[in-house]
Formats: C-alpha cells, sequence, structure tokens
C-alpha cells in the first residue's frame, strides 16, 4: 500500500514569457520564447548544451534583460527587472555552479536569504538593538525549520567551502527557501550528484512544492528525474522553444526525439 | 493528582516515573535538541505526558497485555511510549530504527504487536509496506507530523492527538490512569528486546520490571549514579544496552537523558551536553579517535610536536594516575598535569568527554591501545561484558581495578561459573523471564540450577576477572588441531584504524586465511596525503599500495600471535581485501554490526577457495543492496596475498 | 630596561596608527575587491573637513563634536557620490579600471580638498592632554614613559577595530557584507542590494579614515603628507593579508615595532634611516615567503 498521492491543485498563470530574445553579440541565445507557468506546478526546462536554459532562467530572475519581449510575473509586466527587485517580488533561485558564500557558515549563508524579509532598518541595528535582535531571533526560528526541513543540521556551523559537492547544493536550496519565495528556479538542481544524492533531492523538490506550495522552474539533464517530477516540461534547441506539454506528450514529439530525447546524453 | 493514592513500593517503571514527578518534579528528566535549541522537560511534564499518552492509548483499545512497538530515533517521546505501554499492563517492543521493512515485518509479528508508535513518515511508510502481512498491528501512531498531510489512512493517528484524545479521556475517567498504575506487578513483562540474531531468527527476549531494576539499580549503586548525572541518549532504542542507560537506570537513579537532535549530529551535540555517563561500543571511540588523529595530522608542526609528546606521556603514567596507583615519579606527574592544560584538557573538550565520570563500552573487544589512550588521558572508560539476556551485564569493571584484557569481576549479585567445556554459565536476578512463545528455546539456554549459558567461552585470571576469549561455537580446530579462535584473530586485525573488518577462516583447515574490509576514511586519508587518487571503496581496496599498508597489518599481528603459543599457528598466512564494504543491509553483518561468519563464508565461497587453492587472483560478481531497497552488481577482480609468518615464540627461544 | 620597552611601546603605538590605515584598505578590498588608492586622500579629507570646521564653528558650545557629526555626514555623503558617480557606471568591468578609477578618485579629493579648505598646516587638537604617563614603575627603576595622547589613540584604535568585528560578525549587515566579498552574484540573487552595501562599506571606510586623520592630524598637524601616510599602509597589508581584519592590526604593530627597534639599535650602525625604508624591506621578503600575508586567505580549492 503506497501512501496517498498529494491532491496538489495548479491554479492560475504565475509567470509568463511573452516572445523573449535574447542575444549576444550576433549570436541569438533565445528567440522568440514563450511559456507560462502556472502557480504550483513544477515546471521543468530540458534541451541540449548551449540550447538557453541557463539564459532563460536569468532572463526570468533579471540577470539578463531580453532584447525584445517582455516578462509578466503576478500580473505585472516587466521589460526590465533586477536581480535583487525580482528577488523582493518572490523570485529565489539556485545556480548551475553552485553561488554560495564558501567562507560563510551554512547557517550564515541560509540567514542571508532571509535579507528581503528583514525589516528593522541599518539604524535598528546600531540604535534599538532589542528590535533587531528579537528580528533576528525569529529569523533564527524560520531558518532552523529549513534546516530540519532539508536534514542538514549536522553541517550548521560548518564553512560551506568545507561541504562536499551533494550538500552544498542542498545548503543552495535551503538559502533560496529561506526567502520563501513564490518561484523558485532551480538550475540543474542535481548535476553531478550520486544517485542517493538525486534521489533525495528530488524528495526535497517534491517536499517544497507540496509543503510550501512552491512553484517550481528547474533546469535538469536527468530524464528520468525531469519525468518524475515535473508536471509539464519546455523544450529549448538552439534558444527556441521546440516541444511544451507534460512529460509524456514531450516525449511522444518528434521533433523533441529528433533534437534531444532521441540523442543519448 | 486524582484517584487511589500512589502505591507505596516503586517497583515498577510507571510508579518510579511517578515517584521522581512527586518527589522532584521540578527537575529536568529528558532533553532534545530540535531546532538548534535544547528543549527540556521536567520530571513532572514527563509524568504529564505519559499520563496523556496512556489514556489516548487506552481510549484507543490497548487492553492490558497488549503489545506496542516502538520505532524511531532516541526521543523522549518515544521513551514516554515505553512507560505509556508499561502504564496500561502492556509490553513495549522497540525495534532497530534502521531495519528495512522486511525485518520488521517478522519481528512485528512474531511479537503480536497491536500498536505502534513510530517516529516519522519514514517508519510509517515501512509499515504501510508490509502492512498487508500483519493482521494484528491496528494502530499507528506518528510523532513527527512532517509529510503526514496526504496520509488519509484511519488507523494513523498522530501522537499530538492520542495525548489529546486521552487528556480528555483522563478528564471522564480521573481515576483510570492511577488504577491501571496500581494493578501493575513487578513480575509482569516490562520489555520485550529482539536478540540482534547472529545464530538463526531473532528472539523476543522478555524482561520483567523486577529484573530491568535490579539490573539498574546494580548498575547505579556500582558506579554511584544519581540526579544530576547526564547520559546521552543515542544508540538504538532497542539495544539492550540503551533500555538499561537510557531507560531503567535513568528512571531508578532519576538522571537526566539528552537526545541528540539527528544521528549525524550525535558529536556536536555531546559537545554541547558534556554528559557525565557514557556509553559507546569499541567501534564509536575507535571512530573518535581516527578523526582526532585525521584532525592532528592537518594541524601545524608545532601543534602535532607537542600532541605527540604529551600524549607519549600519558602513555607512560595516565591509566596510573586515573587509577591513583603509586609509583608515578613526581616529574610525570608534573607534566601530566602541563599536559593535562596543554592538550588533554582540549581534547577531552573536543570529544564531549569533558565531564565524563564513568564511560562502558562492549559489544566487541576492544583494542588496548585504544583502551589505554581514553584512560591516560583522564576518561574513566571501563568495559562491561553482558547480552540481551542478562539485562546487559554479567560483569562491570569497578574503578580503578581496569585490567586491559579482562571484562572485571561478576558485578554484585551476579554468579559467574565456567562449565567444563568453557562456557560462561550466569545466575541473577536480573536474567530474562523467557523467550516470547518460545518454551524450547527457553529450556536451552538455562541449565538445571537455573545458570544461563551465554554461549561465551571464558575463564578466570587469578584476580577473579573474567576473560572472554570467543562464542564457545566459533571456537574451532585447525586441522593440525590447534585451537583457532577467530574472534581472537579478527579483534587483533580491527585494531589497527585502516582495518574497519575483517572475517578470518581456518576451522577444519591447514592454515589461517582472512577478509579484510578497509576503513575508508583512515585509508582514504593515508591515499590523498600520498596523493593516490580512486574512484570508490572498490578501486582503492584494490590497489597494490593498499594491499602493501594492510599487509603490514597482518604482519604485526603474525609477530603478536606468535608471541602466544596456544594461538601461534593461527597467524594469517594469506589474506584479501573485499572489493565491497560488509553491510548490515546484504545481512553481512548483523544490526549491531558484528560479522556473519557463516553467511560470508558462503556469500563468498569462490573467494575462500581461492584463498585456500593459492591463486592470487579471482574474479566474482555481487549483489549488493542499497539504501532505498534496490540492488545492483558490484564485480571486481580481487587480488589475494601472502603475509609473512613468524616462528612461534617457544621455538625462537630454543634456538 | 626601560629604554628597550619605551621604544617597544613606541613602535606599538606607531603601529596602531599605521593598522587604521590599513584597515580602511581592507575593508573596502574585502566587500569590493578593489584596492582602493582613495584611502590616503580620505585620511586628509576626513581630517581637513574637521579641522576646518572646528575653526568655522569656534563658537559654538563644543566644536569638537559638531564638527565631528558634520564631518561624518560628509563622508557619508561622499561614499554615496562616489557609489553613484563611479562605482556604479563601472559595475562588472575589470578590477583594474575600479584602481585606475580610484587613483582619480584620489587626485580630485586632494584636489577639491585643498580647494575648499585651504592648504595650510593646520593644528588639530581634540583635547587629549599631552602629557606622558608613566607606566610600570613598580618594575622597571625610572618606570616607561608613554605619550598620553598615543595611548589615547591606541584606545581609540582599539575599540574602533572591536566594533568594526562586532559589526562584521554580528550584525545582519556585516553578514551581507561578507556575502557581497563572497560572492556578487549570489548576493544578489538572494536580494542584497550591491549599491547599498557599496555605499555602506565606503562610508565605513570613510569613518576609518576620519579616525585615523583625527589621530594622525592630531599628532603630526592636518596638513597635506597625511595623505602619504597611505603608502606606510602598503606594507602592512602585505604583511597581514589584504582582506584581513586582524592582519590589519597585526601588520601594524609588526611594523611599528621593527621600524621603531631597528632604528635605534641598528640605525647607528648603518647610519641611520633605517625608519623610512625598513617596512618595505619586510614587505619584499614576504612576498617572496608568504605571499598570501600572515592572515590572508590561502586559496585552496579541495578536489
Amino acid at each position: 500500500m503506497s501512501p496517498v498521492p498529494s491532491q496538489r491543485s495548479i491554479g492560475d498563470v504565475l509567470l509568463k514569457l511573452d516572445g523573449i530574445s535574447l542575444a549576444f553579440g550576433g549570436v541569438k541565445a533565445l528567440d522568440d520564447v514563450s511559456f507560462e507557468v502556472r502557480s504550483h506546478e513544477i515546471r521543468a526546462i530540458i534541451g541540449p548544451n548551449g540550447a538557453g536554459k541557463s539564459s532563460l532562467l536569468n532572463v526570468i530572475n533579471g540577470v539578463y534583460h531580453p532584447s525584445q519581449g517582455a516578462v509578466t510575473y503576478k500580473g505585472t509586466t516587466y521589460r526590465q527587472m533586477r536581480p535583487h527587485e525580482a528577488a523582493r517580488r518572490g523570485i529565489a533561485r539556485t545556480f548551475q555552479n553552485i553561488a554560495l558564500f564558501k567562507g560563510m557558515t551554512v547557517l550564515d549563508n541560509i540567514m542571508t536569504g532571509r535579507t528581503l524579509k528583514m525589516h528593522a532598518g541599518f539604524l535598528f541595528q546600531c540604535l534599538y538593538f532589542g528590535k533587531a535582535r528579537s528580528e533576528e531571533l525569529a529569523h533564527r526560528r524560520k531558518v532552523e525549520h529549513i534546516i530540519d526541513f532539508l536534514q542538514i543540521e549536522h553541517i550548521r556551523k560548518t564553512p560551506v567551502g568545507r561541504l562536499a559537492y551533494g550538500l552544498q547544493k542542498r545548503v543552495e536550496l535551503a538559502r533560496a527557501l529561506a526567502a520563501e519565495p513564490e518561484l523558485l528556479l532551480l538550475d540543474e538542481p542535481m548535476a553531478g550528484m550520486n544517485l542517493e544524492e538525486k534521489e533525495d533531492m528530488c524528495r526535497f523538490i517534491l517536499d517544497v512544492n507540496d509543503e510550501f506550495g512552491t512553484t517550481i522552474v528547474l533546469i535538469e539533464h536527468d530524464m528520468g528525474v525531469v519525468m518524475d517530477l515535473s508536471d509539464r516540461v519546455v523544450v529549448l534547441d538552439y534558444g527556441r522553444k521546440i516541444g511544451d506539454g507534460s512529460p509524456d506528450e514531450v516525449r511522444r514529439n518528434q521533433a523533441v526525439i529528433d533534437a534531444y530525447l532521441g540523442v543519448r546524453h | 493528582m486524582n484517584g487511589a493514592a500512589p502505591p507505596a513500593v516503586a517497583d515498577t517503571f510507571p510508579r518510579l516515573l511517578l515517584e521522581h514527578a512527586r518527589v522532584h518534579g521540578t527537575q529536568t528528566s529528558a532533553r532534545e535538541k530540535d531546532l538548534g535549541i535544547w528543549q527540556s522537560w521536567t520530571w513532572s511534564e514527563a509524568a504529564a505526558n505519559v499520563r496523556a499518552l496512556a489514556c489516548g492509548l487506552a481510549a484507543m483499545g490497548f487492553k492490558r497485555g497488549d503489545h506496542l512497538a516502538v520505532i524511531g530515533d532516541n526521543r523522549p517521546q518515544l521513551y514516554w511510549a515505553i512507560a505509556a505501554a508499561q502504564v496500561l499492563g502492556g509490553v513495549a517492543v522497540p525495534l532497530y530504527q534502521d531495519a528495512i521493512a522486511l525485518e520488521m515485518a517478522y519481528i512485528l509479528d512474531d511479537a503480536d504487536v497491536r500498536f505502534a508508535v513510530v517516529e516519522d513518515q519514514e517508519q510509517v511508510d515501512k509499515l504501510l509496506e508490509i502492512r498487508g502481512q500483519l493482521s494484528k498491528l491496528v494502530h499507528i501512531v506518528f510523532e513527527d507530523p512532517r509529510g503526514m498531510r496526504h496520509y488519509s489512512q484511519t488507523f494513523l493517528r498522530a501522537y499530538a492527538d492520542v495525548q489529546q484524545v486521552g487528556r480528555d479521556f483522563d478528564a471522564a475517567h480521573p481515576e483510570f490512569f492511577l488504577r491501571e498504575v496500581n494493578q501493575g506487578s513487578s513480575s509482569d513483562i516490562a520489555i520485550m528486546l529482539y536478540t540482534s540474531g547472529t545464530t538463526g531468527k531473532p528472539k523476543g527476549v522478555c524482561h520483567t520490571h523486577a529484573a530491568l531494576i535490579a539490573a539498574a539499580r546494580g548498575g547505579c549503586d556500582f558506579d554511584h549514579l544519581g540526579p544530576g548525572d547526564e547520559v546521552l541518549s543515542y544508540l538504538p532504542m532497542a539495544w539492550v544496552g540503551d533500555n538499561l542507560f537510557s531507560y531503567a537506570q535513568a528512571l531508578v537513579a532519576g538522571f537526566t537523558i539528552n537526545c541528540p537532535e539527528s544521528g549525524d549530529t550525535v558529536m556536536t551535540d555531546m559537545r554541547e551536553i558534556g554528559p557525565t555517563y557514557y556509553f559507546a561500543p569499541p567501534r564509536v571511540f575507535e571512530n573518535l579517535l581516527t578523526q582526532v588523529m585525521i584532525r592532528m595530522e592537518d594541524a601545524s608542526r608545532l601543534k602535532r610536536a607537542l600532541f605527540h609528546w604529551f600524549l607519549g606521556v600519558a602513555r607512560r603514567c595516565g591509566a596510573e594516575i586515573l587509577d591513583r596507583k603509586p609509583g608515578v615519579s613526581p616529574l610525570d606527574r608534573l607534566l601530566y598535569a602541563l599536559g593535562s592544560v596543554l592538550v588533554f584538557g582540549p581534547l577531552r573538550n573536543v570529544l564531549g568527554m569533558s565531564r565524563i565520570r564513568v564511560a562502558y563500552t562492549a559489544g566487541a573487544a576492544i583494542g588496548p591501545d585504544l583502551f589505554r589512550f581514553y584512560r591516560s588521558i583522564g576518561v574513566n572508560l571501563k568495559q562491561l561484558y553482558g547480552s540481551t539476556e542478562t539485562c546487559a551485564y554479567v560483569c562491570l569493571q569497578p574503578d580503578r581495578h581496569i585490567k586491559l584484557d579482562t571484562v572485571g569481576p561478576p558485578a554484585p549479585g551476579v554468579e559467574v561459573r565456567i562449565a567444563e567445556d568453557g562456557e560462561v554459565l550466569v545466575r541473577s536476578r536480573a536474567l530474562l523471564k523467557e523467550y516470547y512463545r518460545r518454551p524450547d528455546s527457553t529450556a536451552e539456554v538455562f541449565d538445571a540450577q537455573g545458570y544461563f549459558r551465554t554461549g561465551d567461552a571464558g575463564l578466570f585470571d587469578a584476580d577473579g576477572h573474567l576473560k572472554i576469549i570467543d562464542r564457545a561455537k566459533d571456537v574451532g580446530k585447525l586441522s593440525s588441531g590447534a585451537v583457532f579462535a577467530p574472534n581472537y584473530i579478527e579483534n587483533k586485525l580491527k585494531f589497527f584504524p585502516y582495518v574497519k573488518e575483517a572475517v578470518a577462516f581456518g576451522h577444519g583447515r591447514d592454515m589461517v586465511c582472512a577478509f579484510i574490509n578497509i576503513d575508508l576514511g583512515a585509508v582514504g586519508n593515508w591515499a590523498e596525503r600520498r596523493n593516490l587518487a580512486y574512484s570508490g571503496y572498490t578501486d582503492l581496496a584494490g590497489k597494490p599500495q593498499v594491499y602493501d599498508l594492510i599487509a603490514r597489518c597482518v604482519e604485526k599481528v603474525n609477530a603478536e600471535l606468535a608471541a602466544d603459543p596456544m594461538v601461534a599457528e593461527s597467524q594469517v598466512r594469506r589474506f584479501l581485501i573485499l572489493h565491497k564494504e560488509l553491510d548490515p543491509d546484504d545481512d553481512e553483518l548483523t544490526r549491531t554490526r558484528k560479522v556473519r561468519r557463516g553467511f560470508i563464508a558462503d556469500k563468498y565461497g569462490r573467494l575462500v577457495d581461492a584463498l585456500y587453492e593459492g591463486k592470487s587472483v579471482q574474479h566474482i560478481d555481487t549483489q549488493v543492496k542499497f539504501e532505498d531497497g534496490r540492488s545492483g552488481v558490484i564485480e571486481a577482480d580481487v587480488s589475494i596475498r601472502d603475509a609473512a609468518t613468524y616462528p612461534p615464540a617457544a621455538m625462537r627461544n630454543s634456538a | 630596561m626601560g629604554f628597550f620597552l619605551e621604544v617597544v611601546l613606541g613602535g606599538l603605538m606607531a603601529g596602531v596608527l599605521y593598522s587604521l590605515v590599513a584597515l580602511g584598505f581592507v575593508l573596502i578590498f574585502k566587500a569590493s575587491g578593489v584596492f582602493n588608492f582613495a584611502q590616503g586622500a580620505m585620511v586628509l579629507f576626513a581630517a581637513l573637513t574637521l579641522v576646518r570646521l572646528m575653526e568655522i564653528l569656534k563658537q559654538t558650545f563644543s566644536p569638537f563634536l559638531i564638527a565631528l557629526l558634520l564631518t561624518i555626514a560628509v563622508m557619508i555623503a561622499l561614499a554615496w557620490v562616489i557609489e553613484r558617480l563611479v562605482l556604479r557606471p563601472l559595475v562588472n568591468q575589470p578590477g583594474i579600471s575600479l584602481f585606475m578609477a580610484t587613483l582619480g578618485i584620489s587626485y580630485i579629493l586632494d584636489g577639491f580638498g585643498q580647494a575648499v579648505w585651504g592648504s595650510d598646516v593646520y593644528a588639530l587638537d581634540v583635547g587629549v592632554p599631552k602629557r606622558p604617563i608613566v607606566l610600570f614603575e613598580s618594575m622597571v627603576p625610572g618606570g616607561v614613559l608613554v605619550p598620553s595622547e598615543d595611548l589615547a589613540a591606541a584606545l581609540i584604535a582599539g575599540l574602533l577595530m572591536l566594533g568594526l568585528g562586532v559589526f562584521f560578525q554580528r550584525t545582519r549587515i556585516g553578514r551581507a557584507l561578507r556575502a557581497v566579498a563572497d560572492d556578487h552574484q549570489a548576493a544578489q540573487s538572494v536580494g542584497i542590494p550591491l549599491n547599498y552595501i557599496w555605499v555602506i562599506v565606503w562610508s565605513v571606510a570613510g569613518l576609518v579614515a576620519l579616525v585615523a586623520g583625527i589621530v594622525w592630524g592630531s599628532k603630526l598637524g592636518v596638513q597635506f603628507s597625511l595623505g602619504l601616510v597611505a603608502l606606510k599602509a602598503l606594507p602592512v597589508l602585505i604583511l597581514g593579508g589584504f582582506e584581513s581584519i586582524v592582519g590589519a592590526v597585526v601588520g601594524g604593530l609588526i611594523i611599528g615595532v621593527g621600524e621603531k627597534v631597528s632604528e635605534v639599535y641598528l640605525g647607528p650602525a648603518v647610519g641611520g634611516g633605517i625608519e623610512n625604508w625598513f617596512a618595505y624591506v619586510l614587505a619584499l621578503l614576504f612576498l617572496l615567503v608568504r605571499p598570501e600575508g600572515l592572515f590572508g586567505e590561502r586559496h585552496i580549492d579541495r578536489v
């Protein structure tokens, strides 16, 4: 007997990309890409190397500004958004090549994820220590819940640079979660992990989606993982969208098979 | 409190609990680290929690004589569940939390478990997986609700909900709880612990309140434990030792139990708590020492020199100073005092052992060097000897009368006899009542005078200290007729930090050969320092340089064996390094990590044959089970080496 | 013995002052990886602003306090202007461009400061008594003479460093600063606004410059050469490591003591003047033996 599957309710459109094009010099990284992400769903972006997957994430959280097209997030359309503004609007992300603060402890790293949730200003920090302190404690409690959630209690005080790769990925996820994002962008969350770590990570991603109702957009190479995790899949090839649909639909799509699935990755 | 007056004599665990709540209700009974903070519960709170849970279980239909399984990491809530079952005249059956579902199914069925209190989703999933086979299991209570939102099965209940039901029930039936406690008798079965099953299927060892309390009281008196002592509860709850130290003794002496945040944080948590009473199997002491040594390798040259120099001082006189023996020179005393400030104190602190008054080890032989190391840096580490059937101990080493190679004299109240065939026989109040529903097995282990057959071979030395040689049934003979005690050889091998497990063969053969498992941490570190690249265990285990390293260890053991005429013929002639780590999931080790020699000999028959056929390499495919239950195959060409042997001491002397 | 102690103490005091200047460099280097050549100019500018404001405010009840607060405001405004006009347009440019930019800032500040405040030598009197104090009288015959203003300077510097340590390790702004220093991109993605952090870092560096300016200025007088103390900070940084606050302190003390002791005891043998080049020779040796400095982060990546 297996656990009763979760009754998740996919909601309205949370994020919409409309005709996004992005060029670096003469090279078109993205060419007229449109798709939408509904709230509460897990949306995968797949495609061969160099297909523009990471660029797309970078457009969503404002690292790159598209040369054409617009991003609509929570009903507001943006031509240009900066990363920390995206963060303020509830978009958190992880990076393909882990971007943690290597010299800081796991706990401090995750605490930085709370930056936008902190209200006591700089002056309060200096003048009114009590309030800033009680706020810090409240944040610490929140962060401890995330530490508990991702089962990284044992490395709480360890500097991140000393951790194994798989654990760093988990810490990066923890830091993103600390911001209590509505939209979580994961850039190859399982790259370079062994089987056991991958399975743990899969479970965490599903748990996050389930427990916190977080909408997730993820880039992943492992097709098994993508098929298991995601509700819908976008397929990119050479910066163009060549497929979009449920994992099963995408698997049957001839263009996708030619471009990607047919080729052993 | 409502209902009848509390019983006069605290002769059952529920009565002990109420007694502590009455006498020092505001003192700390249990702590647990959760969300980075140590949460604590007083004896009154513990009693109230047990009361609520017991009433809740009763409301769900728990009857006197029912069996309640307890599965999970050490948590106050799970210890309370044991107490709650005992309040209701039931029997608690703790299970190893890392056992796979199938193993659990056997015990749950064998023990006629009707109720289970488990820690979290992981354990619930395991029970759901095997629920089809368990017609008797009707209720599952889970403590941690995380991930359980979508489980709608009606037989699943949250711990907190059960307690709430219990409080309502208690309000409606205020006399119920104390009436139940009063009905209990010290001759009731309190707990059932399953033997690890080195031989055959696990058997449920039934202990009465009286036996456990006698054992606990004996131990507490022996080591002067009382309120104010602190124990770290981190060993599996299904193991008799944890039941004695964290439950029975805590309730008898009224000391505080401390549950770590998770299995991975034990070291940190131990440092924070600083227990005064500590138990660990030898492998834990060994791992701790290995970690310290690895860290010292990375330390600056000055620190390293200082460390080793003072350890030399400690080796010379540390144990003697701890035992307050005369004959230590004033200079050594001075140097040792200096070492305490500079090295031993900080070291004890790093190990979390600053406050330890009494530490025990048992379960396997501890290396003399390892044992002496801890004693020499001022940790009062002692050995005990016993088994599940004897409530954990038979012999305890008394303070200041420690001998490295014995387990001490029989503990107060315990009679020990050596049978003619060398088997150790025990009689005391703390023996098992029976094996659950196995009268034949029960009859087998008791002799006519009521002595329990331990199955161990041993002897008394001149001071009346017991020395255990091996399992009685494991002691075999080489084809020459010489004694072959495999454990003795394996333990000597395992005393090297590079050797994690060893399996010796030789019964009925003309020579002794061995399988070796290297310690991935220690050998890996050794390899890194030599810039020896490796991709994983199998790769590292096959390296010729690693073979050289292990050959040196084997040859040192041979030299030691050669010195003792009894075992001189048991020198290891040939060995191989196994291509995979022995694993309880593959049934190669028991859950307490003892090697299952017979099983291994069967499974790796081709390797054993190759050892004796004189081959230098052997190909083998091995099935392995991963943590998630799936299986795979490891293939390898395992090399075999000859090891140098030495002429027996007697011959050398005559030459 | 007493004399030797006096020399060592004198060296320690000088070292504290070097450390103060080095500290400003370390702060900005840690947070933005930029070697701020303008730190010396900031010291001069801050001191000059303070001393001239004190003159203007002579009639008020406490010219020093009011002028101090105003100068702090000026330094914060300066940080803001630098971020707006220099750093922001140069974001994502190579480090050398930023370094050249700070060179420019240095000249502009020098020129601007002297144009506004004049280029004379001004005496800065913050009210610390100049009378020397005698220490260790019971232990050393005659005791050890220590100028009380040096003692005050050391005290102030110590407090400042302690404060900075707490600021960096214990507050969330400090945590954000460390995060930015560690990884710009990651810091932005968790919502730490770089611009804001830069303003804070440059403000803090400005305040450190102000303290250095007060201490140096009251010793030597506020004059153009004050900007040159930055040159002494360089060997301190090489000794202590560019990224370590502790390193800046220890490096400063070593150089301070080293040059005073060698001047007094070796000077006569080589004809004096050791004080002028000692620090640089020591720094050169360090570059050869331990280029990351005493406390610098050795960049070793675990494979």
